[in-house]
């Protein structure tokens, strides 16, 4: 991927202020329902951090907490080291995204990007250098005095970004930017911004629903589960090497077996499943239930050479055609399972109905406590 | 990196539209406005310029010329700015509370404020009339919290007059503003404040500049209406206070002066039309945009 040289840099720097936006302890309820509880969360300079999570979860909760627009009950925000718990929104310096943008539709593409240069009362010469300069910078030079109604979706975008960036806040919060524009622009718009943030150097924290965006973009995901950080790690990690059952099912796609731990030893054990005696990494107690989650593009056609596989036989239900991949999904023996596949490139002759050895090495087994 | 969009467009240009011919469900409304309105306004014209000897425009003189009636005006002007004033500030942050309340309440409070608008001017004019009587609940009030010492009069003052005409005058002024307010995204306020921008920058560059078409709508109604209220001034404070309206009606009724009436009309009309006029461009130029710096 073409991101990850910069995104060693950025770790690199991230390990210089590690704590530079410090969330700790951070509890919040509305009425009887706890929506946030004790959370902590680090992010490093210059990082970009996204908060993944279905909705409910509490992302946009603790989004809003850290932008001031809400309080929480414990807990405090400090970013730089300065403690912002009990600061107003418009003396915190943090600049937002909204997911409708919410650009002031009675100002024009300049005004708006000049908006918080103002309430900075910043010479007027200086505001309007600053402005030209923002404007060039996502490519909306032609722009500036047209009114914000005339603007399609993705330009009302970048004057969002360009708004909040130019007062060169400390912090940078995104609140599911993307979610209102189309899969096409939607794209391109991600690796731009992504390239945007980091010229500019914004510690930014990134608020989705959506999985695909979150590992494209991310330095860190911080996957959450019912106002909690489940997983935070890279989203290669992430992806590889999921924390929990749920990170496992909502970060990318997996085949799923239920079965239960038939002992081993030397953290390897033997797990009963509908697909027969397979083997997993880890160690649970004989007797446990647990299910087994395997990426399916670590599956392959085919027997195995050696034991480093396990192998399992199953009959091919449907084939999903995506273009550049094709998923072939098969027959369980119990339906509670899931079984799927992740192919380049379709072997010939391959049809459905067709009962086919399928094999992925052990190590690539994920095993957890069944929910 | 970036994609480059397509440079804008040329300025659209105003091209023909062909007719439409869905536009004619205008003409009934244009129809009748012509017939009850329309009609009567061009008749009043005309009398105000027929004198005794055919054309002459005494009317306008008599009415401009004389110190009463330009008294009388100046009553009438300051009863509807007042009246819209004080609408104007007890309405703004009402409607303000109002479109930002939630589900049941706003129901509530939107019933409770437009519940007045059910009863009768008449009714509601005298209740108030009662009301500030000597042995009237205001006295009461005022005197048991100490403010007064005895009863004191409040019937036929302006106290009263303005008392009365804002209750009667407030859910005209909290409609529009509210109207507009609900539509209004509250994230805006949030957007402000992330900026850097307080409370007091928020509401002058943000809120006011987008409530504006509401405020030119309260202040348009209530000053137009206001300032031609005839009931609420005669019940409380009589003539102590002549506006023109009650000359317009001694002029037809009692004086059976007909060009004396239509010139006051006419000059009532030309004045409602001046504030609205006035509102509309003081809105648009006055709070639209930063000011340059």
């Amino acid at each position: 991927m073409s991101l990850s040289a910069g995104l060693a840099e950025a770790v690199s720097e991230a390990r210089v202020d590690p704590d530079y936006l410090r969330i700790e302890k951070v509890s919040k309820r509305f009425g009887s329902t706890t929506v946030l509880s004790d959370l902590d969360l680090a992010v490093g300079r210059g990082e970009f951090v996204s908060l993944l999570g279905p909705s409910g979860c509490g992302k946009t909760t603790l989004l809003r907490i850290v932008a001031g627009m809400l309080a929480p009950e414990r807990g405090q925000v400090a970013v730089g080291g300065r403690n912002l718990t009990r600061v107003q929104t418009h003396r915190r310096n943090i600049g937002v995204v909204f997911q409708n943008y919410a650009l002031f539709p009675h100002l024009t593409v300049a005004e708006n990007i000049a908006f918080g240069l103002r309430a900075q009362r910043l010479p007027a010469a200086l505001i309007g250098e600053r402005v030209k300069e923002a404007l060039a910078m996502v490519r909306l030079e032609d722009f500036a005095d047209r009114r914000i109604l005339a603007l399609s979706g993705g330009q009302q975008q970048r004057v969002a970004v360009a708004r909040a960036t130019v007062v060169k806040p400390a912090l940078l919060l995104l609140d599911e930017p993307f979610s209102s524009l189309d899969r096409k622009l939607r794209e391109t718009m991600q690796i731009e911004l992504r390239h945007l943030l980091r010229d500019l150097d914004i510690t930014s924290i990134f608020v989705t629903h959506d999985q695909d965006e979150a590992l494209v973009m991310s330095d860190r995901i911080a996957v959450m589960n019912a106002g909690r950080i489940e997983h935070l790690d890279t989203p290669a990690r992430v992806y590889a090497r999921p924390n929990s059952l749920f990170v496992m099912e909502f970060v990318g796609q997996s085949t799923r077996l239920g079965g239960t731990a038939a002992g081993g030893e030397h953290g390897s054990m033997a797990i009963d499943t509908g697909q027969g005696r397979l083997r997993a990494p880890g160690s649970f107690m004989a007797g446990s239930a647990v299910v087994l989650g395997i990426r399916p593009e670590a599956i392959e056609l085919g027997e195995g050479p050696g034991d480093a596989f396990n192998t399992v036989r199953a009959r091919l239900r449907d084939i999903v055609f995506f273009g550049a991949r094709t998923m072939l999904y098969f027959e369980p023996a119990n339906p509670a399972d899931r079984i799927l596949v992740d192919l380049a490139r379709l072997p010939g002759g391959l049809a459905p109905g067709a009962t086919v050895t399928l094999r992925w090495p052990v190590a690539e087994t994920l095993v957890f406590p069944a929910p | 990196m970036i994609a480059t969009p397509a440079t804008p467009a040329a300025a659209p240009t105003k091209e023909r539209r062909p007719f439409d011919p869905k536009a004619l469900i205008v003409l009934p409304g244009i129809a009748y406005m012509a017939l009850v309105f329309l009609i009567p306004v061009l008749r009043l014209v005309g009398d105000s310029l027929r004198g005794a000897e055919g054309f002459s425009l005494s009317g306008y003189d008599r009415v401009l010329g004389d110190p009463y009636y330009v008294q009388v005006i100046l009553n009438s002007l300051q009863l509807g700015l007042v009246t819209t004033l004080g609408t104007l500030l007890l309405g703004y942050p009402a409607a303000m509370a109002l479109s930002r309340a939630k589900g049941q309440w706003q129901v509530l409070l939107v019933a409770l404020i437009f519940l007045p608008l059910t009863v009768s001017i008449i009714v509601k004019t005298f209740g108030l009339t009662i009301m500030m009587r000597r042995d009237g609940i205001v006295n009461w009030l005022l005197v048991n919290l100490y403010v007064i010492d005895r009863p004191i009069r409040l019937v036929f003052t302006e106290f009263a007059l303005y008392f009365g005409m804002i209750n009667v005058f407030l859910p005209l002024m909290i409609l529009p503003l509210y109207s507009v307010m609900r539509m209004i995204d509250p994230r805006l306020g949030e957007a402000a404040a992330s900026l850097g921008a307080g409370p007091a920058r928020t509401f002058f560059r943000v809120t006011l500049p987008l409530t504006a078409p509401g405020i030119v709508a309260g202040v348009s109604l209530v000053f137009s209406i206001a300032v031609a209220a005839y009931v609420t001034p005669g019940l409380l404070i009589g003539d102590r206070f002549m506006t023109m309206s009650q000359v317009m009606a001694k002029a037809y009724l009692n004086l059976r002066d007909f060009q004396l009436g239509a010139s006051m009309a006419m000059i009532m009309l030309a004045i409602a039309l001046i504030v609205i006029f006035l509102a509309t461009y003081l809105a648009r130029m006055g709070v639209a945009r930063d000011p340059p710096r």
